[in-house]
């Protein structure tokens, strides 16, 4: 602990009135040299010289005496504390301002200052790369090692404990709250598992670790407040590091894959529901095309059926007919006259015969009935009717209606 | 006037031996008075405090909270053969000086070495009863105390009170380090391929449910699509029944000629015809008499 004594505190060179002062103290000094007679202490006036050096002295001593007095001077800054000692014991506090003790050696005044933060770094010094890892490694409660950089801010709570309870290696006890810190620290992460401590856990074990540092200083009457503690860094060692970063990159897999997933149940559902949605729809559709063409087809037939009641024959010929026309005329067709009985087997080229548009195919004879089939190319109004004079007719000249 | 200056140095000189013969015992200090090597006087309580100058001399010993850091971490077996580096600190103070001036000669570094002992000793009994896992977790603070405790009533026959026995690392060798490092390895692994298999159960999960969604809403589209047709057929069938029922024959001819119209109406459809059907009555002729063979 520095003392704060310093006999030269506050001295001021060359009064202006020299010799006013020392007249003074003279006068004061003669009074309190009055309590103890000196030798020879009477008033009888002395020649000059002896006057002079006899003045002298006093002043001399009175200078020295102004001098101890003054020594008792000492300034407490606003962020600072005094305390005094009357003794060697401890007798007050003093606040911000100009303050006077007894000069030493009956009383000495200490200062402290209260409201500057300090701060104790474990695992590093001054920055994060500079690691110191017999401080930043340390074990957890599942046996795994892990590298953990911290601060602690704290500031004096109490300027005589403070003063009074510990001896520190420095004027700040940054080594005794290190202590504390390190201790600390060490419990808590071997009192939580890895995963904890290096992901959700930070701010936690930031809080616990400051809880105890703070019972273990209150312990030892230091006489702080721990502020704040910061875990800057919370890693993995070294080694196994990329095991770990893989580990994190696994989680972050996984939610791909199930990502992957819901894009596809994202793309097959709604593609399943517009799917549903046309069958839906097209059912909707047939249900009423289905009625609609009943509906008509029984309308038509409930007209038709009248006509048809008054004259039966008529109509069905007239039907039949109108169909025949509209079949033959729009289908390709052979008219074959085979005479019952005889025995040849007719033999008819159907997919040459099919191969209408092919000008200039003959036909090979399948019998006496069969003649070869004579393409008319140019006669492509007919279209491509197979004509052989007698057997294939038109069924346009039959007459329609 | 001849007086004054002895007087003077009389003054100078009761001030050097009084400043000689005072002391200041501050209440953080104890005070211990010698005179020719051996105690006089044990000072305990602050206060000025007169001593004969030349003759006596004073020691001060701190009577405030100390540290001893250990400042290598010592190696300790547990109770599984394991060995752990142990860093730990002790707080102590002097509370009987006259004790701990006998016991130790007022050699101080001969007491800390002596409370060093004494902690190891400690410290290497209590490690031998606990695991590993006792001594990084679950059992810290009972190791701290139960050293504490023994430490301090050892302390006591020199004058000491232990306050504090505190583990700051535990932590194991570099031999037994790289086998931890092989097995958070290993443990990362099992925990990185177990997400990666849930990640790809899940999507799995997903996707299966997504088919089975599909199905079940393209059956039910079926169901509900055939439900409405068949609606439609009845609905046609009804109307066709009454509609036709009237004249069922005449219906089968006249459908029968839609029908034969819709069959046949392209080139591609042949037709293979004997002339002696009805349509072809008046074809070979004109009088419409089927001929007779």
């Amino acid at each position: 602990m520095m003392s704060q004594h310093d006999p030269n505190r506050g001295r001021r060179d060359g009064p202006p009135d020299l010799d006013e002062l020392f007249r003074r103290l003279n006068q004061r000094l003669a009074r309190l040299l009055g309590a103890k007679p000196p030798q020879g202490g009477g008033d009888a006036p002395e020649p000059a010289p002896a006057l002079a050096l006899k003045g002298s002295l006093l002043a001399a001593g009175g200078v020295a005496l102004a001098l101890w007095l003054v020594s008792g001077f000492y300034v407490v800054d606003a962020r600072e504390q005094g305390v005094v000692l009357r003794m060697g014991s401890f007798d007050r506090m003093t606040d911000a301002g100009l303050q006077w003790h007894f000069p030493y050696p009956f009383e000495r005044a200490e200062i402290v200052t209260l409201t500057e933060v300090r701060s104790v770094e474990i695992g590093y010094r001054g920055s994060a790369q500079n690691r110191v890892p017999e401080e930043s490694l340390m074990l957890t409660e599942d046996q795994n090692i892990i590298d953990v950089q911290l601060s602690a801010q704290y500031d004096v709570k109490d300027a005589r404990a403070f003063l009074f309870n510990n001896l520190a290696a420095d004027s700040d006890a940054k080594d005794i709250v290190k202590q504390a810190g390190e201790t600390a620290i060490r419990e808590v992460v071997g009192k939580n598992n890895v995963d904890f401590v290096l992901n959700e856990g930070r701010g936690q074990i930031a809080v616990d670790t400051q809880r105890a540092m703070q019972l273990i200083l209150d312990r030892y009457g230091l006489g702080v407040r721990i502020a704040k503690v910061n875990i800057n860094d919370v890693q993995p060692p070294a080694p196994v590091q990329a095991a770990f970063d893989d580990a994190i990159k696994a989680g972050q897999d996984k939610d791909k894959l199930r990502n992957e997933g819901l894009a596809y149940a994202n793309e097959v559902i709604p593609k399943a529901k517009g799917l549903a949605a046309r069958l839906t729809a097209e059912a909707d559709g047939y249900r009423q095309r289905v009625v609609a063409t009943a509906e008509g087809d029984a309308a038509r037939f409930r007209q038709v059926l009248p006509e048809y009641n008054k004259a039966p024959v008529v109509t069905r010929n007239r039907l039949y007919f109108e169909m025949m026309q509209q079949v033959l005329s729009n289908t390709s067709k052979i008219v074959v006259d085979q005479k019952k009985g005889s025995g040849n087997i007719l033999y008819l080229p159907l997919n040459q015969l099919l191969d209408v548009s092919k000008p200039g195919v003959s036909l090979p004879g399948a019998g006496p009935a069969v003649p070869p089939a004579e393409k008319t190319g140019p006669e492509a109004a007919n279209a491509g009717e197979a004509r052989s004079g007698r057997e294939v007719t038109r069924g346009r000249e039959l007459g329609g209606r | 006037m001849d007086k004054l200056i002895p007087i003077a140095v009389g003054a100078v000189l009761a001030l050097l031996l009084l400043s000689l013969s005072l002391f200041t015992v501050d209440q953080r200090q104890y005070a211990v008075v010698f005179q020719f090597g051996e105690v006089i006087r044990v000072l305990k309580e602050p206060g000025i405090q007169f001593k004969i100058p030349l003759v006596q001399n004073v020691r001060f010993f701190d009577r405030r909270i100390q540290t001893i850091d250990a400042e290598t971490p010592e190696l300790f077996n547990t109770r599984e053969k394991k060995n752990v580096l142990v860093d730990s600190f002790v707080k102590w103070r002097v509370v009987d000086v006259e004790q701990f001036y006998k016991s130790v000669g007022g050699n101080e570094a001969a007491a800390v070495s002596r409370l060093k002992q004494t902690i190891n000793d400690g410290l290497r009994a209590e490690f031998g009863k606990k695991t590993v896992a006792d001594v990084i977790s679950g059992q810290r603070e009972q190791v701290m105390e139960v050293v504490k405790r023994r430490a301090d009533a050892d302390a006591r026959k020199i004058g000491v009170q232990i306050l504090d026995v505190r583990l700051k690392r535990v932590d194991f060798p570099d031999k037994i380090s790289t086998s931890v490092y092989d097995r958070m390895q290993s443990e990362r692994r099992t925990v990185a391929n177990q997400l990666r298999s849930e990640g790809s159960a899940e999507a799995e999960r997903i996707r299966a449910d997504a088919d089975r969604q599909r199905e079940v809403t393209l059956a039910e589209a079926y169901r509900d699509a055939q439900r409405v047709k068949g609606e439609g057929d009845a609905r046609a069938a009804a109307i066709y029944a009454e509609a036709l029922g009237k004249n069922p024959e005449f219906y089968a001819f006249w459908r029968s000629m839609e029908a034969y119209k819709q069959s046949f109406k392209d080139k591609g459809d042949v037709l293979v015809l004997e002339p002696n059907s009805e349509f072809f009555r008046y074809f070979q002729n004109p009088q419409g008499a089927q001929k007779s063979k």
